[in-house]
Order: C-alpha cells, then sequence, then structure tokens
C-alpha cells in the first residue's frame, strides 16, 4: 500500500486534541519519506480555524477546514461520511484517527462506509517489505500483543493514546477552507449535558502518562487523598481496585481491571493493592510498574518492576514529598 | 421494543495465555469459550431494559464458528434473552471483525429492531469495530462507550451518557440505534441453573449462509494477525531497600529517572 493519507484533526475545546497530532507521525510513517506521499489534515467543526492552524503545523501538507456547527456534536455517522468523501476525493489509501473516545468509534463506522481495512489501538509500525506496514496492538486486555497486516487497496488506522509522539510544532502548511455536501445523515443523538468525572481535574484514565491507584489497603475512604496526592504531584490519574470501588469509596469509573478501565501508561503505581489476576489484566500493559505494599509476597511484586514492601501511611506521604521536591513544585 | 444483542465467543479471560508454536496467534487448544466482560454487561441491559419497557424482546445474536458460538448463545438464553439467532460462517473462511459486522447487519435486518446493544470492544481482539461499523450497514446512529441506558417512554427516546475523556456526555436519541456499552456499568446477573438446562434444548434460530453471503459479496477479511506474542516477562520487581520512608522515596525516584526513564 502507498498513495496518500488522510488524518482526522479532532476539535476538543477549540483546539486539537493531542491524539490527532499523534495521528499525523502514524500518517507520515505510512505515506514514506518526505515527498512520496502527501499527508492532508481534515477539521470539522463549528469553529476550525484554531486546531485547522495547529494541525497545518504538525508536518501535514495541507489542511482542509470545513466550519459547520452541527459537528460540534457527536456525530460519528456524519464525520465518517464526510471524511470517506474526502478521502476518496483526494485518492487516499490511508485514514489516520487519533485514540479518543470519538476517534475510537469513526474507525468501524468510517471503514464500513469507505469499504477499508481497520485496526485500532496501534501502538506502533513495523515494516511489512513492499507491502509497508504492519500493527502492532495490545488484545487481551493488554496481556499479549499481535501485529497485524492490512490487505487491499485502503486501510483506516487508529492510533493508541500517547503511543506515539506529537511532531514537534513547524511552519504552518496551507489551510483550505472547504464547504461540505453531506448527504442525508442519520438522525444524531441530541447532547443534553455534560457531568465531568469527580477525578476529571487531573487527565484522564486512558490517556494518562501517569496512573497511581489505590486498593483496600488504605482502609478507608478518607485516607484516598494520599493516592490523590501523589496522583496529583506526578501529574498523573488516579485509580481504583475493585476493592475499592465495590466498597463505594470510590466511583466505578475509578476501576482499574478485568471489570473495569485497561490503563497503559508509562508509569503505574498501585499503592495496597494485592495483585489479583482481575486487576493485573488492566494495568500489565504498563510500561513501568511500582508497587508499595506491606505484604512481601504480595502477587503485585510479580509483575511490578519496582517495589517498596513497608507501610503505605509512611511511604506514600514520603514519595509525594519527595516527587515534589524534585519537579519543583 | 425489540432488542438486539450482539456477542462474541471469546476465550475464559482467567485462562492462561500462550502463543502457538510459530507464534502467530494465541494457542487456543483445550480454552474455554465464553461470554464475557463487555457483553455481559450488554445482555444485562438488555434484561434491563425488557424489565422495564412492557411487551419487550431480546434477542441475541451472533457469527461464529461451531460449537462455541452455539455455546455462547447457550449461555445468553440462560441469562434470560428470549431467542437466539446464529450465522455460521463455512469452516474455511476467516472471519475478521468488519466482516462479522457485514454478516452480523444481514442476519440484523431480517426484522425490525430498536436497539441494537453490543459490547465497547470483544475481550479477545478489543478491536472495538463491529458496532459501528453495523450501525453504518444499518444506516442508523451509534453511540458509545455507553453507561446508564434508560427509555423514556413519554418522550418516546433512550436517554444514556457516553463515557468520553473527562466525564459523562448525556445524550438522548429516538430509536433505532446502536449502543456499544461499556463495560462493569451494571452488574451482570448469573444464570439459573434451571435456566442453564432449559437453555440446552431451546431453539436456536440459523441464518441461511446464502443470505448472509449475498451482502459480503467477494469480501474476504482484510486484517491478518501475522504475530502474537506474550510482553516479555518482567524478572520480579526490584526491591527498594531502606530504613526510613524518606530514604525509600529518595531510592525510588531516582531509579525512576535515572533507569526506568518513566518518571514524567
Ligand atoms: C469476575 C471478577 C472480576 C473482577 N474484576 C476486578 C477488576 O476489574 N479490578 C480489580 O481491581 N479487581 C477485580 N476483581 C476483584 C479482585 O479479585 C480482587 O478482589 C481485588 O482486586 C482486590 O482489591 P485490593 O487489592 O484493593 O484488595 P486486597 O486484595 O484486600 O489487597 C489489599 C492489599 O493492601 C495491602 N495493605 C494493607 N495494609 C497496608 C498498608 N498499611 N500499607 C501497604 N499495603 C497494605 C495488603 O497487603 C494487600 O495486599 C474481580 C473479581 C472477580 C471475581
Ligand atoms: N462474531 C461476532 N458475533 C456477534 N457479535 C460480535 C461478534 N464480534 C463482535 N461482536 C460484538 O461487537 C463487540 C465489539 O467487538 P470487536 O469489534 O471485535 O471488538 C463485541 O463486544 C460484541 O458485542
Amino acid at each position: 500500500m502507498s498513495g496518500g493519507a488522510l488524518v482526522l484533526g479532532e476539535v476538543r475545546g477549540g483546539r486539537l486534541a493531542r491524539a490527532s497530532a499523534e495521528a499525523v507521525t502514524v500518517a507520515r510513517r505510512l505515506v514514506g519519506p518526505a515527498g512520496s506521499g502527501t499527508v492532508t489534515g481534515l477539521v470539522l467543526a463549528g469553529a476550525p480555524a484554531a486546531a485547522a492552524s495547529e494541525l497545518a503545523r504538525t508536518g501535514v501538507d495541507r489542511v482542509l477546514a470545513v466550519s459547520d456547527p452541527t459537528f460540534d456534536a457527536f456525530h460519528a455517522s456524519r464525520t465518517a461520511a464526510v471524511a470517506a468523501a474526502v478521502a476518496t476525493e483526494r485518492s487516499a489509501a490511508h485514514v489516520v484517527v487519533g485514540g479518543t473516545a470519538a476517534g475510537r468509534e469513526l474507525v468501524g463506522r468510517l471503514a464500513a462506509r469507505w469499504d477499508a481495512a481497520a485496526v485500532t489501538g496501534v501502538v506502533d509500525l513495523v515494516p511489512d517489505g513492499d507491502r509497508g506496514f504492519r500493527a502492532v496492538r495490545t488484545v487481551f486486555s493488554g496481556r499479549a500483543f499481535e501485529e497485524v497486516r492490512l490487505e487491499g487497496p485502503r486501510a483506516v488506522w487508529g492510533t493508541h493514546p500517547l503511543a506515539f509522539a506529537a511532531p514537534p510544532p513547524g511552519p504552518e502548511a496551507p489551510v483550505e477552507a472547504r464547504a461540505i455536501s453531506g448527504g442525508p445523515s442519520p438522525v444524531p443523538g441530541t447532547a443534553v449535558g455534560f457531568e465531568a468525572a469527580s477525578n476529571a481535574s487531573g487527565p484522564d484514565l486512558a490517556e494518562a502518562t501517569v496512573v497511581v491507584s489505590g486498593g483496600r489497603g488504605l482502609r478507608a475512604p478518607e485516607n484516598f487523598h494520599l493516592v490523590e496526592e501523589l496522583a496529583g504531584a506526578l501529574g498523573g490519574a488516579v485509580g481504583a481496585s475493585r476493592a475499592v470501588t465495590d466498597a463505594g469509596w470510590r466511583p466505578t469509573s475509578y476501576q482499574v481491571g478485568q471489570t473495569g478501565r485497561t490503563v497503559t501508561p508509562q508509569l503505574y503505581v498501585a499503592v495496597g493493592i494485592s495483585g489479583a489476576i482481575q486487576h493485573l489484566v488492566g494495568m500489565v500493559g504498563s510500561r513501568t510498574i511500582v508497587a508499595i505494599n506491606s505484604d512481601p509476597n504480595a502477587p503485585i511484586f510479580k509483575v511490578a518492576d519496582y517495589g517498596v514492601v513497608g507501610d503505605l501511611f509512611q511511604i506514600v506521604p514520603a514519595l509525594t514529598a519527595e516527587v515534589r521536591k524534585v519537579r519543583g513544585a | 421494543m425489540e432488542i438486539l444483542v450482539l456477542v462474541k465467543a471469546v476465550p475464559d479471560p482467567e485462562a492462561r495465555l500462550r502463543p502457538n508454536a510459530a507464534g502467530t496467534a494465541p494457542d487456543l487448544d483445550g480454552v474455554k469459550w465464553v461470554l464475557a466482560g463487555y457483553d455481559e454487561s450488554a445482555v444485562e441491559q438488555a434484561l434491563l431494559l425488557r424489565e422495564a419497557v412492557p411487551d419487550s424482546h431480546v434477542r441475541a445474536l451472533a457469527v461464529g464458528p461451531a460449537p462455541r458460538t452455539e455455546e455462547v448463545l447457550r449461555a445468553a438464553l440462560a441469562l434470560g434473552c428470549d431467542g437466539a439467532t446464529w450465522v455460521e460462517p463455512p469452516a474455511d473462511l476467516a472471519i475478521d471483525p468488519l466482516l462479522a459486522a457485514r454478516a452480523l447487519a444481514a442476519a440484523g435486518r431480517r426484522s425490525p429492531f430498536q436497539l441494537v446493544l453490543v459490547g465497547k470492544q470483544a475481550m479477545d481482539d478489543e478491536a472495538g469495530l463491529v458496532g459501528p461499523a453495523v450501525a453504518e450497514h444499518l444506516a442508523v446512529p451509534d453511540f458509545g462507550p455507553v453507561v446508564d441506558l434508560r427509555w423514556d417512554a413519554a418522550g418516546g427516546r433512550f436517554r444514556f451518557a457516553r463515557a468520553v475523556e473527562g466525564g459523562l456526555e448525556r445524550l438522548e436519541a429516538p430509536p433505532p440505534i446502536v449502543v456499544a456499552l461499556q463495560q462493569a456499568w451494571n452488574d451482570p446477573r448469573t444464570a439459573k441453573l434451571q435456566n442453564v438446562l432449559r437453555s440446552r434444548r431451546a431453539p436456536i434460530e440459523k441464518v441461511p449462509w446464502p443470505e448472509v453471503a449475498a451482502a459480503l459479496g467477494d469480501r474476504r477479511a482484510r486484517s491478518v494477525r501475522t504475530a502474537f506474542r506474550l510482553p516479555p516477562p518482567r524478572s520480579g520487581a526490584k526491591m527498594i531497600e531502606y530504613s526510613t520512608p524518606e530514604e525509600a522515596a529518595q531510592k525510588l525516584v531516582r531509579a525512576l529517572r535515572e533507569e526506568a526513564r518513566t518518571f514524567p
């Protein structure tokens, strides 16, 4: 597969979502060294200008900006229809979509619409001879990796958040305002409200580079602030074991594991968590794992890279203080 | 309300995972196939809606080979689904999520529905492709990952929330829609023994393959797995030796900065 690529620029709060810049990195690799294939960015929003200009500085060859307020609402079917039409018009061989909640939904819809092969959650690309690249992705809750080859003339690639570096801002490529003639689309849903998650002050669990999770070892909900302060010092998100969510100390949106969220941060810190297999499957894909537990035989130490055997009520405050000191905060 | 819930047979998530000898696929010899994770939550959601909305029916639908696909359909029946529909592709036809989606849509459109429930992603391939692709083929909107789905009878619409970055987006939408469920939102029930026994004799509707093949045309699975491997084993934690909590903290931070290079 060769030919150009289209990158969808997702707009969040008027700005370009970081995942979309990461997608440009993938698109550049797919089309080959500079000059051999073009990368087009596409931004669909009520006010696309700021995000379009950010996208134009990521190393794409041009950006198409469609200004239409209906795209500000969640609208996978319509976005997929427009993206498929633009990809066809530009004879793109690839569409790359960043790993956000909306991006994940778009990949299947777009692939069906554009009659393309597709893969989601791509964490790496490996050269595949004259076929281009194979996608590396995690499966089975991060417990295994697979490599996937996409066949046929068209492919949609969905990236895993944070797996690829966003390009540093460079010179701005041309931004072209476009009108769309989107055909009839299914009746969308109507947004009626937004509830910020109670852990929304930090990054979202799935996107965080650092996750600090607390378990039953914290003994009571009023001690959970120890975990939150460490996460805050590290600029990370807060997670929890099921023992914690079951007990109602924290909502289920915090739960990491088989029946909760799967996280793959650069750094995962497990505080007072025993390491039951149902918890492990949600976090073993993390790059570096730190465990703090008073029981030297806790199974969490089997998957951890660094272990501290000790009382979390002493270790965690000391760690938070040290992190603050080192990060100068 | 007619509810369709798409279920996939996946290897028991608690079973040990290992690659086959060639390193191209998981070794699934002797593995137990189950209805797991997100799909359990989807079935539970379907049953909760049926309990809340008079005159509702829940049908489980699956594409896949014998015997595992029949087994998960029976598991869905044992949990309380009213009917089950099975699409069994020819044994030599490889199925990827997008091909499965075409087949599922072909089977799904044979009868009217107001709601199609799927898992946000399957426990094994974690593709998250099938729900949105089915919705595109059925030309209905899709929403995911969804929690807290309810039927507003007075307004004639569904009310639900999408779990997005930073919080919950509350939405409402009229039927028909496809909804991809976030897992662990509800607390899936377990089947009662008598229902398990009854489900063994329940009829399963089979869709004639030629009907589905017409929707696939000459398409084949276009995503091909070429390698499957486990992450390199972690050699066991490096234990931080210390005499005071402050010393433990310093040593740990130093190790994260200088060795692991994962200090933010
Ligand atoms: C079907 C199923 C699905 C499940 N899904 C999930 C899931 O998604 N996520 C999940 O997390 N679990 C899940 N579980 C539950 C899982 O099996 C465990 O019960 C749970 O993870 C235990 O949580 P915990 O480690 O916080 O508690 P515990 O197992 O009670 O561990 C507490 C730990 O804290 C340590 N500790 C105590 N005091 C201190 C102290 N002062 N200082 C330091 N350490 C201390 C103890 O040594 C112990 O290791 C599931 C279970 C089932 C059956
Ligand atoms: N072969 C299949 N038969 C029925 N439903 C499926 C099948 N494959 C996937 N699904 C549904 O689609 C969801 C997402 O699957 P996937 O796109 O493979 O991650 C699953 O949770 C199921 O609800």
